[in-house]
This record gives structure tokens, sequence and C-alpha cells, in this order.
């Protein structure tokens, strides 16, 4: 075994020590909840949305998020000027929008990172493009680009070695393993017909080389473990799940007759917390609607639980502090 | 067809009539795909750019075997894991997409590899020794196999991977024009189950123009799509990666029971098989297994089929091992022997006995094997020439072609395109 494989081996279970001594010091003290801002406007559903408006939405919730007067004191506890963050838009169905990819762009940009020093990426540059995005690799502005713009480094822009977590062998994007030092999942809110939900922990299915292998039982463990990787858990900063129009049926292709005007950004440091949140958000829709829920439905949202086991955030409501921006976050009407 | 099509039927032909019959694995998206370009932006905003990288080809073809579902959504009925594929994803193969409520292929003749090989090579012992196959493979499997050899195009999606468009007439075409003439064409090297459309046309071409095709499988096929490919296809070789459920659960994220129908099926169909055992140890090299296993295939498929046990090297996800011991070949060589198969063979171990095809009723050395080299001197007409004993196998050209199923297969589940 090579000392790298094993140094990213000996990473996961390090990881898992770092859960466990934490919730032994933890179980001595309530612990704290784990806050997701879900900030509702009507200017997200506008189709003509601007990133200066998404910015200044994206302000606001960054400041309640992190409990800040100013925005750039909010984003600068996530963000470095010497990071390279690189934002994980999902282009399948319909997609994280343009807007609010640049709208976060510019927020992130608050913390004093330079604009090239951003990536908007995705696994293909046709994916982007398809979406809307205009790619770019200018050393001055926000770059854009899908993992296969990296093919010139080999394995099509993937990492050369395979790194394994759980359950879960993958080559990861190169985007992740040699641009990023901190990751941002921009993910669309949606029904996904076998996991149940696409969010802000699924979207790195669009990281790895072979997210095919990775779909049976509801996608577990196999959602949880790759986000579980050194290559993800180390460098995830926030979740920014644009919830404007979620699709609460039928995901993960569009199907507008099942999305609905929510006019909603979820923001939060902690993935599962999100993700649980988004998911309660397309329960309550889904049961206003005359649905069943997603697991008499037959595709229960299992990865959570498995998230939460990885030390990877908060999978229980009890423990998530929802903090609503405009309407309730609870009215899905 | 496109010009990029043909483009890219000029670059094979070129490749082939210059006898540099190799588009090798190797070089995976390393020369068509490239880098991002540089591009300007000083507004902080993606300015045009060519970003992005040129499209690795994929082959979009209507997909066989599928039915439709409600809501847009296909269920493939291909191989065992019968995959419900919603609108705009794919299979557990990668290769299969739903578009729209259409079930495509991705990979209708966009090879990543080509090879003339021996045809000892893919395995096949008894099925014209000597010979030549012009093998080929696309990227995608339907199994997770820790072990795999081949991992850097059969655990790859299509876009991931240098291919060239080369369809069957071409395919059949350069075979054909081979120097020393291929007889036949190999879907090999990744898992041909998951190229089904392409192998069954090339197949079917390559027969009409006196080519066999050999099928090299993990067997993870549904009865209906292996049937109907019989109709095409001369000769089958089977990865039977263990004999038990818990190895294909752990080690290949599949199932053992499909495969051994499949193997029962290939038995009633009467098609020329052989099977594969890569021996991994510790993990399905014991006694009782490979035991139980031996007299399976001897009960379920006669003691004439060809049975080779080969040795394991760390590789891919299952590094930790150490290579398979030679004895340990050994050891399962005699078992399956003792239980009754009457051909069977060591395999990845250069001049070992266990290479060799020796008479069953006088044991003299009927083909003698060092490696890809054969010796048929041991072979007349098909039997033994010190006893004249009838030796399994296809040993002509006219035997592999003349080939025909014992049972007549279904016709290929192919619902018509949508309106």
């Amino acid at each position: 075994m090579g000392r790298r494989k094993f140094l990213a081996m000996s990473g996961i279970a390090a990881g898992a020590v770092w859960a466990r001594v934490v919730g032994a010091a933890e179980a001595a003290k309530p612990a704290a909840k784990s806050r997701v801002v879900v900030i509702r406007h009507d200017a997200l559903l506008a189709d003509d949305l601007a990133p200066e408006r998404v910015r200044e939405v994206l302000d606001e919730a960054a400041r309640a998020l992190g409990g800040d007067a100013k925005a750039a004191d909010a984003w600068a506890r996530w963000f470095k000027p010497a990071d390279r963050v690189a934002l994980k838009v999902n282009c399948l169905g319909y997609p994280t929008r343009p807007a609010v990819a640049l709208g976060l762009a510019r927020a992130i940009q608050a913390a004093e990172v330079a604009p090239g020093r951003i990536v908007v990426w995705d696994r293909t540059g046709r994916d982007l493009k398809a979406a809307g995005y205009t790619l770019s690799d200018g050393p001055r502005g926000v770059r854009c680009f899908g993992t296969d713009a990296l093919a010139s480094r080999g394995n099509a822009g993937y990492a050369a070695e395979i790194a394994s977590s759980g359950a879960i062998g993958s080559l990861f994007s190169r985007i992740v393993t040699d641009e990023a030092t901190a990751l941002v999942s921009a993910p669309v809110l949606k029904d996904h017909n076998l996991a149940g939900l696409s969010a802000g922990l699924k979207n790195f299915y669009g990281a790895i080389h072979n997210p095919n292998k990775y779909h049976d039982h509801g996608c577990d463990p196999f959602i949880a473990d790759v986000c579980a990787h050194a290559h993800i858990r180390d460098r995830l900063r926030l979740v920014v799940c644009d919830a404007a129009r979620p699709q609460y049926h039928l995901g993960p292709a569009r199907r507008a007759e099942w999305q609905w005007a929510y006019g909603g950004i979820l923001l939060g440091t902690d993935p599962v917390a999100v993700d649980r949140v988004g998911c309660e958000i397309l329960e309550r829709k889904r049961a206003a609607a005359g649905l069943k829920p997603l697991e008499a439905d037959g595709r229960p949202v299992r990865y959570l639980a498995s998230a939460e086991q990885r030390g990877l955030g908060a999978a229980d409501l009890e423990r998530i502090e929802v903090v609503s921006l405009g309407k309730p976050w609870q009215d899905v009407s | 067809m496109s010009g990029e099509a043909c483009r890219s039927r000029r670059e094979f032909l070129r490749k082939i009539g210059a006898g540099a019959c190799a588009l090798c694995a190797a070089g995976l998206a390393g020369g068509r795909a490239r880098g991002a370009a540089s591009g300007l932006s000083v507004t902080g905003e993606p300015a045009p750019g060519p970003a992005d990288a040129p499209q690795p080809q994929v082959a979009v073809h209507d997909a066989m075997w599928f039915e439709r579902l409600p809501d847009k959504a296909v269920k493939c009925t291909l191989c065992p894991r019968e995959c419900t594929v919603a609108d705009v994803e794919r299979g557990y193969c990668g290769v299969r997409e739903n578009q729209g409520g259409d079930y495509k292929t991705l990979v209708y003749g966009a090879l990543c590899t080509m090879n003339v090989d021996p045809i000892e090579k893919k395995p096949l012992f008894h099925y014209l020794p000597g010979t030549k196959a012009f093998s080929v493979a696309t990227a995608g499997c339907n199994m997770e196999c820790k072990f795999c050899q081949n991992w850097r195009i059969s655990q790859y999606r299509p876009e991931q991977v240098e291919s060239l468009l080369v369809p069957p007439a071409d395919l059949v075409r350069a075979a054909k024009a081979q120097a020393r003439g291929a007889l036949t064409l190999a879907y090999t090297y990744s898992e041909p189950v998951v190229f089904y459309e392409y192998m069954h046309d090339t197949a079917a071409l390559g027969r009409k123009n006196g080519l066999g095709s050999v099928m090299i499988s993990n067997g993870y096929i549904r009865e209906p799509a292996m049937r109907q490919l019989c109709e095409q296809v001369t000769a089958v070789k089977v990865d039977l990666k263990a004999f038990s459920e818990k190895f294909y659960a752990e080690q290949c994220a599949a199932k053992l029971a499909p495969v051994l129908h499949t193997l029962e099926v290939l038995a009633d169909v009467g098609i020329h098989t052989e099977i594969v055992v890569l021996l991994i140890p510790t993990l399905n090299d014991s006694s009782d297994e490979l035991r139980d296993m031996a007299k399976w295939i001897a009960k379920t498929m006669g003691p004439d089929v060809p049975l080779h046990f080969s040795r394991f090297h760390p590789m891919y996800r299952l590094d930790n091992l150490p290579s398979t011991p030679v004895a340990t070949l050994d050891r399962a060589r005699k078992i399956a022997l003792d239980a009754g198969l009457r051909y069977v063979y060591v395999g990845n171990v250069p001049f070992h006995e266990g290479e060799s095809t020796y008479c069953p009723k006088c044991a003299k050395t009927v083909i003698k094997r060092v490696g890809y080299r054969t010796d048929l001197a041991g072979l007349k007409d098909g039997a033994c020439a010190a006893c004249g004993q009838k030796i399994a196998g296809v040993w002509t050209q006219d035997q592999a072609l003349a080939f025909k199923p014992k049972a007549k297969a279904p016709a290929p589940a192919r619902p018509e395109p949508r309106a």
C-alpha cells in the first residue's frame, strides 16, 4: 500500500475517531444546534434574476447564519483570501441558475477572495452550457468549467488514484483534489427517484467519476461515504441550496408541473442539516399536495442518518435551528 | 453519417491499416480531450471563453431490452440488475441512458480498445486454437469487481475515455483485412453485456462475412437477451468470480445466482462455453467452495466444459492481498479434475503444465501451450492424434459458423420509439 493511499484511508479512520471524541465530550453538555437559514424573497423567482440581487439576499442570509452585523464578516468566517473556492452547481434537470452561482461568487468576494480564485463547476462543460453557464478560464474573472476541462492532466479530469471511503471507491474530480481549498455545494432542492432527495450532499455525486455505481438502496450509504471522504469533508465550507422552485415529485429530471414557487435559498455550514431541512420542505409540500411521504412512496431518504453517523452533521430536526427570513420556512403554499 | 464520425472512421482505418491495431486503454481521454484554454475576464464574471474540452464521442443508439414505465421512466431488462431509470439518468452500467422516456445506449461503436489478440488470451483454449481474435471494448460494466484488471475502461463512463466510432461494417472490414486474417471478433476487456446492441449487430454481420464472434463476459445477463445473442455469437467465455453469494455481494456488487443461470442457459443452448475462475487468496479459494463449484459445473454443463483457474495479482481496490500461490492453483486444478471435469487449466502462470490440453483417455498432450504459443501436433481432426479420442471443442471455422442454438430465441424487446 502506498503512503498516499494509507494516509487517505487513515484519514477516514481519524475522522471517525475525532467524531467519537467529540461525541463523548458533547455528552457532558447540551449539543449546540446546527443552524440553517431559510431566506425567502419573491425576487428569487424572477426570470431575469440578477446576480447582484442574489448577492444581496445571500448577504442577509449569511449575516443570520454567522450572527454577524456585517456580511463581510460572515463570509470571512468561511473563506480566506488565500482560498481557492470551488462552487459545485448541479446541472441535471432543473439546474442551479447561473445568477445564483454568480451572486454567490460575488458574495464570497466580500471575504477578499479574488474572483480568479473562484470556480463554478460541474461534471462537464456541456452540462454547464446546457444549464445556461458561459464557460471561462480567465485568470481574473470567476472561472467556470467542467471537470472534463482538466482532461489534459489525465483520466478525463479525474484524479489518478482511487480514493476509498466506506463502500465507495472513486476517482474525484481534479477540481476538488487539485484546484480547491474550499468547496461550496450549490445544488437545487429536488425530489430524486432513488435517493428521495437531491440537495447539498448528493450534489457531490458530480465530483466522482462513477456515480452510476452508487444508486442502489436509495444511494445509501454511498452519498454519505462520498461526502465523508477527506476530499469533500475537509474542504466543504458551506451549502447554498437554490430552493426558488423546488421540485417535490418525479425528480431529478425537470417536471415543471411538480415545481412550485417557494422563493427560497437554504444556507448552512452543516450539510446534513441543510438536506434535512430541505427534505422537510419537500415532505410538507408533498403532504399539502396529497402525495405520499417519500418513505411510503418507496424512497426513504436513508442517507441522512448515514451521514450523521459519519459525523457530517445533524439529521434530526430537533438538533437543527432553522432561522426563517421572510415567509416562514414551513409555509409551502 | 456525420463528418465527425467519418473522420473517426478514417482515423480508425488508418490505424488498423498501419498495423498499429491498438487503441490502448492507457491512453484514456488524454489525446482527444484537452484542458481548458485561457480566456480573459476583468469583470469578475465569466467571460465568453473556450474553457470547455472538445466533447468526447458518444455513440447514441436505440437500446434493446427495456420496458417503458409511467412518468417517462424505463426498466432495463438487459441484465439482472433490472435498473429502473428515471428520465435523464443512467443505469448502473453508466452507458445506457433514459432520454425523455426512450432508452439509449451511448456506446454503439464507441470503441475505446482494439487489439488483435491470440484467442488463447481470452482465454479460449478449445476454440480455434492458434488463431487471432480481433478484440474490442467500450467503456462500462454492470459489476464493480474490486479486483478488475481493466477498471480504467470498465469502471469509466463513455465520455471519460477516448473512443473511436467504428460502425459494425467497419469493424468487420478491418478484421477481414488483417494480414493473417482474424477468424474471430471478440467482445472483451470491459463487459460486452453493456454494449449488447453493438455486439449483437456486429456479430450478425460478422457471420455473414465468415467471422465468428466470441463474448468474453461476466455472464451477468438476463436469459432472453442471452438466448437471443446466441443466435449470433459462436462461443462464450464466462468469468465465474466465485461460488458464493457472499463473494459476489462483497467483491463484485452483484449476485451469483444469475451467473449460474446464464451458464445453465448456455448449456441448454449448446454453444461452446469456457469458464474462468480467478482465484483470490482467502476470498474464493477454499477447497470446499472449489469442490462445490466443480461438481456443479460437471453436473450442469457436463465434464467437457473447459475450466480455467487463473492467478490473481493485486489490482484496483484489492491491492492488499498477495498474488495467488501456484500451489493454490494446482490444488484447485486437482479438485476439479477429481470432480470429473476433463479439461482444467491453470492461467497466468507461464510454463505451467496446466496450460496444455491432455487427452482425457490416454493422457497424451493434445495441444501444447507455452504462454500464447500453441503446438497443435497432438490434435488431428478434433481428436487425439495418439488414441483417436474426440476432444471437445470448436476446431474449424466452418464448425464455428455452423453453430445454431438448440432452441429458438425470443425476439428482442425493443419498444417502438415514442411518438
